[in-house]
């Protein structure tokens, strides 16, 4: 028999050890299996999509401008974000009850806002909060942010409501215009000038009035025109419409010029009158809402699924579950051999660190690779996590993540002495991967130095192969599964260096 | 043939000893022909030393006992010589190669019983045979030997039984058939019987002596001092440091200073009569009286001796009862040898 088969057979005296071990440990596979099953399950189960609503007391002074009734209707219109508790007057007793974790927050009107804004400078809101979590501590810069919005839209919805009003007045003094240049029109066309002088002076005065009044009514609806670019190349329509108007209205009372002249020109007013007239019934027409928010935004991905929080998180713990396993096993692996005195019996055999090496890592592949296959139908046919690519690909992923973390267990286990080093080591491995490798955070948050770390983790490669995968349907990156290999073959190459000098060394 | 009765010095060739089995049957060793070859071995672990300039030659196909109290070396001069330990002075050569350079496949020809069980508690009997039986490349048609070592044991019926639910004499047993699976030519056992019952043990010598006619060379160590005397050569070592090697019976003399020989009369020895046996050239000073009619001499040679013995009874009128060689036991021999050692050390 030739020294291959004799290796081959060396190899699977590790293969069937291993295994055996394992499958003896039944309850092991099945928390192996069920565990992060459950975890998913659960999660999936309990996880709101929403953020959580903060209790919110408000302080206002009693003389403030905004009264007690508008605060309410400001917290209640954040009602998914915001509940409101109340208004005070006492800022001490509000902070002692937020103190107390009576309230979550609490939000300061400003005291003399009128004054402040006609100084020039704007009114500020003070939230006081208690939190401690950075996230939530964000989430409240960002729920303070929203406030503001929210009572600038107010402020803003008050001055379109007061134009909407404004406009019935313009409609009137529209109205007059246009019986002035009827009566003028009639007045020339019969040659009663004395008459046409007078509703000349009318339409002036029209004119003038609705100059006046035209300006929080209308040039509301021309900043939104300028600004969703719809004004046509003019920068000011309503006010170039006005000033024409002005214009030909003085311009009407020259008798110096012919009478068609005179005629055009007051058509030319009559239109301009009935733009306005246009314009004005446009601005009627809209919702005051809908001027102070002219815009809002709808989002729409271009993949073919939309995956839920679950759905996302799902692959990552797949991930992580069997970088986990790999380095887990494989790190107690030979320290364990080492511990129970094995390596004596090694070393004087004909055993190579090649041959033990290949029969743990084709049995821990194996395990491995059956865990996944039980862990991903779990996933895709009990939790209906998307798997929109191809499952050979999926395959390989999982393949080569549990590969290189073969790679990192075999090396901590060598250069552990005791089981409980190993254990620790694994452990720094799996906190690193929660922390560095994407799996809560995204990796874009982290500097690019620190992500050295993260490509050295295979949860990383694996997290990322795996969504493309499976969320997308679409290819693996290869540079990224090449990597991933690549870091795989160099870990096995330490271990098998290691291992070496393990066997052969003497004490 | 008996041994000479000195220890065998490091450089000076091994004489031929003899093996004597209990059935009293002797074969010989051949000489010059060393599987193993330990010169000036030292082994310290930091201050400690634990093996102390030990010398000494294993034969082909002889069976060496290696005995020693506790913690005397035993356990590091087995791990010298499979190449597990690195001696700090000295040198080990194993089929005439340092045992840490041996190829593969000369290590095949080796089987190592460590004193402590290595093997795998979460595997059956027969799975942790399994394991070490493919470790050294048996093919895969090995079951027939595998069975064969099991009931060799008396373990072919707790074959499925995991070995964590079996007793400690029982995981000897399946690591002395571990050891013995592949059919090594060169076996290191280290205390392969503790915690073996008599029988049990009666029956591993018995197999231990069939693997030496077979040509197969063993060095064993033993805590069961008595167990000495199944060996070809016997090798005493008592803090690091080997006392002698030889055949257990050149052991015995070396330990009394001669052999000893139980001479009874018919009458009591009266001190005049007790005098004149000291006196004699060929006895020893060191006589002890057994009995009112009973003296235990110790001669130079016990074959030679008796005759004489009886001329010189013939002579002085004494009527004598028996004539004939004793045989301490090996506890007592070990005592006799370690003693010096204990009251220098």
């Amino acid at each position: 028999m030739g020294n291959f088969f004799r290796g081959i057979i060396r190899a699977s005296s590790f293969f069937r050890k291993e295994i055996f071990e394992i499958l003896r440990q039944p309850r092991l596979v099945a928390t192996l299996v069920l565990g992060p099953f459950l975890i998913l399950f659960i999660f999936g189960i309990g996880y709101r999509a929403q953020s959580s609503t903060v209790r919110t007391l408000f302080v206002a002074q009693s003389n403030s401008p905004i009264l007690a009734k508008d605060i309410q209707q400001f917290g209640q219109s954040m009602d998914l974000m915001l509940n409101y508790v109340g208004v005070t007057d006492n800022l001490s007793q509000a902070l002692n009850q937020l103190q107390h974790g009576q309230v979550d927050l609490v939000i300061v009107e400003p005291v003399d806002a009128t004054t402040t804004i006609k100084n020039n400078q704007q009114a500020v809101f003070i939230l006081y909060h208690h939190e401690i979590d950075p996230t939530k501590v964000s989430y409240i810069n960002y729920l303070g942010w929203l406030y503001a919005g929210v009572v600038n839209q107010q402020v803003l919805r008050s001055f379109a409501v007061q134009g909407q009003a404004d406009a019935v007045n313009l409609h009137t003094s529209l109205q007059d215009a246009h019986q002035n240049v009827s009566a003028m029109r009639q007045a020339l066309q019969t040659g009663d000038f004395a008459l046409a002088q007078q509703k000349q002076q009318g339409l002036v005065t029209n004119v003038d009035a609705i100059s006046q009044a035209v300006g929080i009514s209308l040039g509301l609806l021309d900043g939104l025109q300028q600004t969703n670019g719809t004004s046509g190349g003019s920068s000011d329509p309503v006010k170039s419409t006005l000033t024409d108007l002005s214009q030909n209205t003085n311009q009407l009372g020259d008798s110096t010029v012919s009478m068609d002249a005179r005629l055009a020109r007051l058509d030319k007013v009559d239109k301009d009158l009935t733009d306005l007239d246009t314009m004005l019934a446009e601005f009627q027409s809209i919702s005051p809402d809908i001027i102070v928010t002219p815009f809002i935004s709808e989002t729409k991905s271009i993949a073919n699924v939309q995956p839920s929080i679950l759905d996302f998180f799902a692959l990552a713990v797949l991930a992580l579950l069997l970088q986990h396993l790999g380095v887990t096993f494989a790190a107690l692996s030979i320290v364990r051999e080492r511990n129970v005195g094995a390596m004596e019996l090694f070393r004087v055999s004909p055993l190579s660190a090649a041959e033990a090496l290949l029969g743990k890592y084709i049995s821990y592949m194996m395990f491995g690779g059956v865990i996944a296959a039980i862990l991903s139908a779990l996933l895709v046919f009990v939790l209906h996590v998307p798997m929109l690519g191809n499952w050979l690909y999926f395959t390989l992923v999982i393949v080569a993540v549990l590969f290189t973390s073969l790679g990192i267990g075999f090396t901590i286990s060598i250069v552990s002495q005791t089981d409980s080093q190993a254990v620790q080591y694994s452990m720094i491995v799996l906190l690193a991967s929660v922390f560095f490798s994407g799996f809560i955070l995204s990796l874009d948050t982290l500097l690019k130095p620190v992500r050295i770390i993260s490509w050295m983790l295979p949860t990383t490669y694996g997290t990322l192969l795996l969504r493309d995968i499976s969320l997308r349907g679409i290819t693996p990156n290869w540079v990224l599964l090449g990597g991933l290999i690549g870091i795989g073959l160099v870990l096995m190459l330490i271990s098998w260096r290691l291992m070496r000098r393990l066997i052969a060394s003497s004490q | 043939m008996k041994g000479d009765g000195k220890s065998i010095p490091v450089d000076k060739e091994i004489l031929t000893p003899i093996s004597s089995s209990e059935e009293g049957q002797q074969q010989p060793v051949q000489a010059n022909d060393s599987v193993i070859s330990a010169r000036h071995l030292t082994k310290k672990f930091g201050d400690e030393t634990a093996v102390d300039d030990v010398s000494f030659e294993v034969p082909r196909a002889s069976i060496f006992g290696f005995i020693g109290p506790s913690g005397s070396g035993k356990t590091t001069t087995v791990r010298l010589l499979t190449g597990v330990y690195v001696p700090t002075n000295g040198e080990v050569v194993v089929f005439d190669r340092n045992p840490a350079k041996l190829s593969r496949r000369e290590r095949v020809g080796l089987g190592y019983m460590p004193q402590l069980f290595v093997l795998y508690t979460n595997l059956t009997v027969w799975e942790n045979l399994n394991f070490a039986a493919s470790l050294y490349g048996m093919s895969l048609f090995r079951r027939k030997k595998m069975k064969e070592a099991l009931k060799f044991v008396e373990l072919y019926e707790h074959r499925s039984k995991l070995a964590r639910n079996i007793s400690g004499g029982m995981l000897r047993r399946l690591s002395l058939a571990s050891t013995l699976v592949h059919d090594p030519q060169l076996l290191f056992l280290d205390e392969p019987t503790a915690g073996i019952d008599p029988v049990l043990r009666h029956k591993f010598w018995d197999h231990f002596r069939e693997l030496k006619d077979q040509g197969r060379t063993i060095f064993i160590t033993t805590q069961y001092v008595s167990e000495a005397d199944n060996c070809d050569l016997v090798g005493v070592q008592n803090n690091g440091k080997l006392l002698l090697v030889d055949s257990p019976r050149g052991v015995r003399h070396h330990a009394y200073g001669g052999d000893m020989i139980d001479f009874h009369t018919t009458q009591p020895f009266d001190f005049k009569a007790e005098g004149l046996l000291r006196s004699l050239p060929f006895v020893k000073a060191k006589t002890i009286r057994t009995s009112p009619n009973g003296m235990r001499i110790i001669v130079d040679n016990g074959s030679t001796a008796t005759p004489e013995l009886m001329g010189w009874a013939q002579q002085q009128n004494i009527e004598v009862k028996s004539v004939e060689e004793y045989t301490p036991s090996f506890e007592d021999v070990f005592v006799e040898l370690v003693r010096p050692e204990v009251r220098n050390g």
